[in-house]
């Protein structure tokens, strides 16, 4: 039935061609069809009007025969000697007594003798008003001419038969009165097949049935239709009665002066003449339909053979959307189809590759080669339901090289490539079972799942790892320190699902990195406890009103003349419970919350507290304060700053305000606008922590800043790592090609420092020169520094050119300096 | 019998040739409706009085060829007629008429008696087997009457005087016309049928 259904859809090509083909021939058929229905009406009325026309000739023709033999017997009566003698001599007992048994004998209704002058003499008619019936002029004319005579009779309908009686001349008549009856009609029926009604029209105009083969009911109709088609008496009328269709024919029998009329009706039924020809009508429809219905068949059967490669191809492509694409296409066949099939065999291979390599895509890094994160997941997933039965425990372990980004950015694409090939490569030579999936989630980021691993090969596992990435690595010929933050999770212990597995390594790796220890494994204690931030919050903006918080500078010297030009501003908090908190503890949060405009706002207005202090002992220092992404979207910081310069009454110069790159990303354009306003206003203006950020030096030279600090993880072991040391080197060059200053942070020995001065570094900061100090602390310092330096300044092993230049410097430097 | 009869047609010829001075020949000429002269149409002739003298002459109706010839006999009220058959085969005369009822069964030669008419009339013959033979006799109560011939005349002598006369086509059971007439002289009578 579904099938069925199916092949009825229009939009089948082999259902609308069977359609469109069989419509046509049905249409044909039906044109030649419809005219022989037509004709063939028209035909069976004509035959009905011939037989009509036969019938009432041999019905004409019986009156008439039954007339002659009438006469013929009439004349013996009117020639017998006996009854002449009977008429000559007036006996009208005898004759009475003759007509009455000659009438029996022939079996007519009534008898007359009617003498040649008119009177009736004698008749056996029963009533009165038949006796008086004879009009002898009639009489006469019915002999001579032949013709059927009528009369209607106490009411019913006679044929008169007459013949003379002769003496030998004419001297009376006899007339014979034969009723026609149901008899006369049946009998015209039977020779004719016509259904015989006489009708009579009474002098009152009523029509009344006087006889005839009609069954009552349908006599009744036929009398109910009489004064219509009296009205046009030649004509042949068509009538529907008891159901049946008929021709009729009216022929006026008889009619005399008070109106009485007397009709012979005479119906011939077209019903069966239609009938007939109607079954050969329906014998040749059958023959159509059958014709029709072969060939449908044939049709169906042919288009099946056309239409089955397409059904093929339909079946296939079916099969490809459901995503199976391994079927091949088997149309052997030269035409267009064959054709067809052919390019769709070509691009279901096509699909099918592609397929496959957005697959690839899907799961794998194209990269590495490795696993993504999706996939990565669904391990993870796949793994807990295979441990979870066996109460096994299994380690993702988590590895993010650090530093990645200015790799990439500063010694090309390709190396960035090859370093995170290199360590996917270290990573999988070191999974225990094949069962262990490697895969990298993020740019820089990698993940490891250790089947049936817990805590403890976990932990080897990390170590042979460790153990590798503690010599540089070669990439493209070039050694190259990895450093990683890496962190553990183990299931079930650190989370029962993949979401929270993967987050705790993940916190592990962030607390390895920020702690700079070799790896974490995941632990509580390392989350920070939502309400212990907000304690933390109350009690930093109570640590804001109270004091509580401290400003600390870290020296900053100018490495070509190794004169100390101030300090960046950082912040202490002595918790009257914690103790000293370091910045990572609570600047997160207090970005996060908030609170960071107030604890910025405390920055500024120390910092230039100690600037007016300096200034006013004239020691011409600067000091960077770091802004964070709320202060950059703060469009009143601008008006703060004036308000805290001329307060202070210091130059805008002295203040310099450090940015990262990732402050400027939230909210690009209004950040900008801020950074516009600073600018304008003069201040100095510094990209932070560069390298760790995702921003590239193009974007950053449409900011007005003017200074670039060089991130220390890249600067730490620049005199270890060629790699460092060239990414710094294209970051100098880079920033001296864009107008920019370039200072180095995580200067923790003098091989650095005077290789920053080899490479043209402008400033330099970190251990070696001094450690973040307190107010009174960074005083020393600053005297500590200038002697220091006056002694060290000419061991720097510089080119002579940045020797000379130095010399120049240090004039200034002992110019600035102060009495 | 025969004795008598002679001595009466004596005495008739005497009285015809007493009345001879005052008598008249008159010559009908009957023609039909058409114009066209009528043959064998009878014409009688009353003057008013009993007539002098009966007819006891014999006439004959021959029947020959299945025909009664003449086929219209015209005679005086009380003539005899025989009806002598010469054909071969029989014949059975009849007449049903009032005026001579009779019938001679079947025979052939001449019948035994001939038939007196002595009523005056219309007598029509026929034959009982051959219903074709058709004859008439007109028997009238006078001695004036003739037939016309081919050429529709007949002559008769009458006497002078106020006459009536009747004309009685062939095979008429009345007659057609009758008509006064005085008569001073021979002259002719022109009949129109109508």
């Amino acid at each position: 039935m579904k099938n069925i259904s199916k092949w009825l859809d229009f939009r089948h090509i082999r259902t609308r061609l069977t359609v469109v083909i069989l419509s046509l021939v049905a249409v044909q058929q039906i044109a030649s069809l419809v005219p022989l229905k037509i004709s063939i009406n028209q035909h069976s009325y004509k035959i009905a009007e011939n037989q009509l026309a036969v019938g009432e000739r041999v019905y004409e023709n019986l009156l008439q025969q039954n007339s002659s033999a009438y006469q013929q017997s009439a004349k013996v009566l009117a020639s017998d000697y006996a009854f002449r003698e009977a008429v000559a001599t007036n006996d009208i007992g005898t004759i009475q007594s003759a007509l009455l048994s000659y009438q029996e004998r022939i079996h007519a209704e009534v008898a007359y003798y009617v003498s040649d002058d008119g009177g009736t003499l004698a008749h056996t008619a029963t009533t009165k008003e038949a006796s008086q019936k004879i009009n002898l002029d009639l009489v006469r004319e019915q002999y001579t001419s032949g013709k059927l005579r009528f009369d209607i009779i106490d009411g019913k309908p006679f044929q008169l038969i007459a013949v003379p009686v002769k003496a030998p001349i004419v001297i009376g008549w006899i007339v014979l009165g034969f009723q026609l009856d149901q008899s006369v009609a049946n009998q015209i029926k039977q020779l004719t097949n016509l259904d015989v009604t006489f009708v009579q029209k009474t002098s009152s105009n009523d029509w009344k049935i006087v006889g005839g083969t009609l069954s009552a009911d349908g006599a009744h109709e036929l009398v109910d239709s009489m004064n219509p088609m009296v009205s046009e008496q030649d004509a042949i009328h068509q009538k529907t009665i008891e159901n049946d269709s008929f021709h009729i024919k009216l022929r006026k029998l008889y009619e005399d002066k008070k109106g009485e009329q007397l009709f012979v009706v005479l119906q011939e039924s077209v019903t069966k003449y239609v009938q007939e020809l109607n079954t050969l009508f329906l014998t040749l429809l059958v023959l159509t339909l059958a014709g029709i219905s072969l060939l449908a068949s044939v049709i169906w059967v042919t288009t099946k053979k056309m239409v089955k490669p397409i059904s093929e191809l339909t079946e296939n492509v079916t099969e490809m959307t459901k995503g199976n694409y391994s079927q091949e296409l088997t149309i052997d066949r030269r035409d267009e189809l064959g054709q067809l099939g052919r390019l769709f065999n070509e691009m279901r291979e096509a699909i099918q590759e592609r397929t496959n390599r957005i697959h690839r895509l899907a799961f794998h890094d194209e990269l590495t080669g490795l696993y993504n994160s999706l996939s990565f997941m669904q391990g993870v997933n796949a793994a807990i339901h295979s441990h979870a039965p066996l109460n096994h425990a299994f380690s993702i372990v988590v590895l993010n090289v650090n530093r990645f980004k200015p790799v990439n950015n500063l010694l090309g694409r390709d190396f960035g490539d090859d370093l995170l090939r290199h360590v996917g490569q270290v990573l999988k030579e070191n999974i225990f079972s094949p069962s262990d999936i490697v895969a990298r989630l993020d740019a820089d980021e990698f993940a490891v799942l250790l089947q049936h691993s817990g805590e403890e090969k976990a932990s080897a596992f990390v170590a042979n790892v460790l153990k590798i990435f503690h010599e540089p690595v070669f990439v493209q010929d070039q050694p190259i320190d990895v450093r990683t933050g890496i962190g553990v999770a183990v299931y079930p212990s650190h989370g029962l699902d993949e979401e929270s597995l993967l987050n705790h390594a993940e916190t592990a790796q962030l607390e390895s990195k920020s702690k700079k220890l070799d790896f974490v494994v995941y632990d509580q204690s390392l989350e920070v406890d939502e309400s212990e931030n907000l304690t933390m919050i109350t009690d930093l903006k109570e640590a804001i009103a109270k004091n509580q918080l401290l400003l600390f500078i870290q020296p900053k010297i100018d490495i070509v003349t190794g004169e100390a030009i101030g300090g960046e501003a950082l912040i202490r908090w002595k918790h009257p419970v914690k103790g000293m908190v370091f910045p990572d503890q609570f600047i997160p949060f207090a970005e996060q919350t908030g609170v960071i405009s107030d604890i910025t706002n405390w920055m500024l207005v120390r910092a230039c507290q100690v600037l007016h202090e300096y200034k006013q002992r004239g020691i011409k220092i600067s000091i960077a304060v770091n802004l964070s992404t709320r202060d950059l979207n703060n469009f009143q910081l601008p008006h703060q700053l004036s308000l805290l310069l001329s307060k202070y009454h210091l130059d805008a110069k002295s203040l310099k305000l450090e940015i990262t790159e990732g402050s400027l990303m939230q909210d690009p354009e209004r950040a900008q606008a801020v950074v516009r306003k600073l600018a304008d206003m003069g201040f100095h203006l510094a990209i932070d922590d560069f390298g760790t950020g995702y921003s590239s030096l193009a974007y950053l030279r449409q900011l007005p800043v003017q200074e670039l600090k060089i991130d220390r993880s890249f600067v730490m072991f620049m005199d270890k790592n060629s790699g460092d040391a060239s990414i710094v080197k294209s970051t100098i060059d880079l920033a001296h090609n864009l107008g920019l200053r370039v200072v180095a942070e995580g200067i923790e020995n003098q091989d650095v420092l005077t290789h920053l001065g080899l490479l043209g570094c402008d400033e330099g900061q970190g251990y070696f020169i001094g450690k973040p100090l307190s107010e009174d602390d960074f005083s020393l310092w600053l005297s500590d520094w200038h002697t220091k330096h006056s002694a060290t300044a000419a061991t720097y092993d510089l080119p002579p050119t940045h020797l000379s230049h130095l010399g120049k410097q240090f004039a200034n430097f002992s110019h600035s300096k102060p009495n | 019998m025969k004795k008598i009869s002679a001595i009466f047609a004596i005495i008739l010829f005497g009285i015809q040739a007493f009345l001879r001075a005052e008598a008249a020949e008159l010559v009908f000429e009957v023609k039909d409706a058409s114009g066209k002269p009528l043959p064998e149409t009878v014409i009688a002739i009353f003057d008013g009085k009993a007539p002098a003298e009966t007819t006891s002459g014999t006439a004959k109706i021959i029947q020959k060829n299945k025909q009664f010839n003449p086929g219209v006999a015209v005679v005086q009220t009380g003539a005899a007629i025989n009806f002598p058959n010469e054909d071969s085969v029989r014949h059975h005369v009849y007449s049903f008429s009032p005026a001579k009822k009779f019938e001679i069964k079947l025979y052939s030669g001449v019948a035994t008696n001939p038939i007196v008419f002595d009523k005056a009339g219309v007598v029509s013959l026929g034959c009982n087997i051959h219903d074709s033979m058709v004859g008439f006799i007109y028997v009238v109560d006078t001695p004036y009457f003739a037939k016309t011939d081919a050429n529709g005349k007949a002559v008769i002598n009458v006497p002078a005087g106020n006459l009536v006369y009747q004309v009685w086509p062939a095979g008429r059971l009345k007659f057609a016309i009758e008509q006064n007439l005085k008569v001073d002289s021979s002259e002719v009578v022109k009949v129109n049928l109508p």
